[in-house]
């Protein structure tokens, strides 16, 4: 854009601007720098000068606490959603927009009227579909569940199929693929743009995802990192040190990461913005 | 066999089809032929028709946590309706004029997006906490000891408070999204309005605003699902009871409490009718979104024939 779009002397939603990112920059660094302080001198001496600083909270994190455990579940249950979500809403996609069919339109908003459901509404009726699956307190349970709402990869992958042009279907059939391979080594690759944008807002939905691990996960080894600073949180006085030590390894190292690549996860963001 | 051979996105769409189907659509109708009956998850159900309806509305003391609930959830919603997504807007279009930082900018405002909530409720109790929160040793430090408070303690002020996390950990996800729309709109379009002379707040309410309304729009309809099902916030803060005299209680909050609280408040008659009482709430709840999200769906379309 060459246009000189600027506000002259905008000086004051700059500082609007400033205020707001130092506030949350403060924040985070205020509970990293909390967090190498014991449990003793931040309840006694929470603003005062720290006598020493030491990775004490770090050791009990990892050693006592089994931050590793409940890092493994986040990750695993993370991995095994996006798998799911992604073949099957890329499938889904693929069928409804590369095909023309009878039904093409109704089952499209069969599919987007999912947006209109958040699972909050159906957790009691999914709570025993799980159950009596026997998949109460397994990682599985939670992904599919989680998988299930594939009303935005659909709608995001369907728009971009149906634009991609028919010569590419024709001369990959000429070429003798069958459908499976089209889908696999033509088509799927094209969509990659797309796919990493869903990945990226799905991963954030399903990491910090607080609802369905609660209820679907009782038992304390399969729980997941916000389960667990939530263990910690209920009962700071107790506490405070774990809390901290385990705030900051849930915050900092994705915070550090979505810093680097800010610019293609934002974009993959904003793409995924419902369209008019 | 022929007649599927000649359908190959059969094969393609059914697998999602059936996931989708059994744990997305299935349990909203599952729910509410469980509204219909009396049952605590385990045993045998006794059909009663509308009864759980008419108790949830008939019996004092569920109604009036349906009403408190509803109302912290209403407050959510307009709270971020009126001031969130006008901030979300101002913060988009500054950033889509390119302000000077506009990219540590949108990073610094999106970056809570990825904190969990109950490190985004922990970070809440380091700064308003009344003995070690960082907000009452500011106001010391600025001379205004006597306005000190245990902020997190006060019942009028709970739902505030959780508004406060809420839009701070979400605000830049609509932000984005607008961000988007307007790098949609064609730059001739802003060109002509520059060349005419259309001051700079001119041109954000006569063609960014009117260009992206849609957006502006499905945003709103969001915001209103997001808070009539809002949960995890409030049940870090105030517990499965919804904190001090119910005050940080919204509508998910309360449908969680009567399903799959330990002791439910209402006493012990409710405990066996848990997942009949528990299934009428969330069908209220689906009634609550689906009436706005159809009428939202009628304007927008109305607009784009207009």
């Amino acid at each position: 854009m060459n246009v000189n779009l600027k506000a002259r002397g905008n000086y004051v939603s700059s500082a609007i601007l400033w205020t707001y990112s130092g506030f949350t920059l403060f924040v985070l660094a205020y509970m990293t720098y909390q967090a190498f302080r014991s449990k003793k001198e931040l309840l006694s001496n929470t603003f005062g000068w720290p006598d020493v600083f030491n990775l004490d909270g770090y050791k009990k994190l990892f050693a006592e606490a089994d931050f590793l455990r409940y890092l493994f579940n986040s990750v695993w249950i993370l991995a095994a959603t996006l798998l799911v979500v992604i073949l099957l809403s890329s499938m889904v996609a693929y069928g409804i927009g590369r095909f023309r069919f009878r039904f093409r339109n109704g089952l499209l908003v069969y599919f987007l009227i999912g947006l209109m459901f958040p699972v909050q509404l159906g957790i009691v009726p999914i709570f025993l579909l799980i159950r009596d699956m026997g998949l109460m307190n397994s990682q599985w349970g939670v992904a599919v569940v989680l998988a299930a709402g594939l009303s935005m990869p659909v709608f995001l992958l369907t728009t971009f199929f149906e634009k991609l042009p028919a010569d590419l279907y024709e001369s990959a059939k000429i070429d003798g693929a069958g459908e499976w391979t089209t889908f696999l080594r033509v088509m799927f690759p094209l969509a990659s743009p797309v796919v990493f944008s869903i990945c990226i807002i799905m991963s954030v939905q399903i990491w910090n995802q607080f609802f369905v691990p609660l209820i679907l996960l009782q038992s304390e080894a399969k729980k997941t990192v916000p389960l667990m600073i939530m263990k910690f949180t209920n009962n700071l006085m107790y506490n405070i040190d774990l809390a901290m030590v385990g705030s900051v390894m849930a915050t900092v190292p994705i915070l550090i990461l979505f810093f680097l690549f800010s610019g293609r996860v934002l974009e993959g963001v904003a793409s995924g913005g419902v369209k008019g | 066999m022929a007649w599927i051979k000649k359908r190959p996105y059969l094969w393609f769409i059914l697998p999602g089809f059936a996931l989708y189907s059994l744990f997305t659509v299935y349990p909203i109708f599952s729910a509410f032929q469980i509204s219909l009956n009396r049952w605590d998850g385990i045993g045998p159900k006794t059909f009663v028709g509308l009864g759980n309806y008419a108790e949830l509305f008939g019996n004092q003391e569920l109604f009036s946590q349906l009403t408190g609930a509803f109302r912290h959830s209403g407050t959510l919603f307009l709270l971020n309706a009126l001031a969130v997504l006008p901030a979300q807007l101002y913060m988009a279009y500054l950033l889509y004029s390119g302000i000077r930082g506009h990219r540590f900018f949108q990073a610094m405002i999106f970056a809570p997006q990825f904190i969990a909530t109950p490190v985004i409720v922990f970070m809440g109790t380091l700064i308003f906490d009344g003995n070690i929160g960082v907000f009452n040793k500011l106001l010391e430090a600025v001379g205004l000891g006597e306005w000190t408070r245990p902020w997190l303690g006060l019942p009028e002020l709970g739902i505030f408070i959780v508004w406060i996390m809420v839009a701070w950990s979400g605000i830049g996800v609509g932000m984005i999204f607008f961000l988007g729309a307007m790098k949609m709109i064609p730059t001739e379009m802003m060109e002509a309005a520059l060349l005419e002379g259309a001051s700079y707040w001119r041109r954000f309410f006569s063609i960014v605003l009117p260009q992206i309304k849609t957006t502006v729009l499905n945003m709103l309809i969001l915001t209103y699902i997001f808070a009539m099902t809002m949960f995890d916030f409030s049940f870090i803060l105030g517990g499965v009871s919804g904190g001090i005299n119910r005050s940080v209680d919204v509508m998910a909050l309360f449908f969680y409490r009567i399903a799959f609280g330990d002791n439910s408040a209402v006493g012990g008659s409710m405990n066996v009718n848990a997942m009949g009482m528990g299934t009428t709430i969330a069908c209220v709840m689906f009634a609550v979104i689906f009436v706005v999200a159809v009428a939202q769906v009628v304007i927008t379309y109305r607009r784009k024939e207009v």
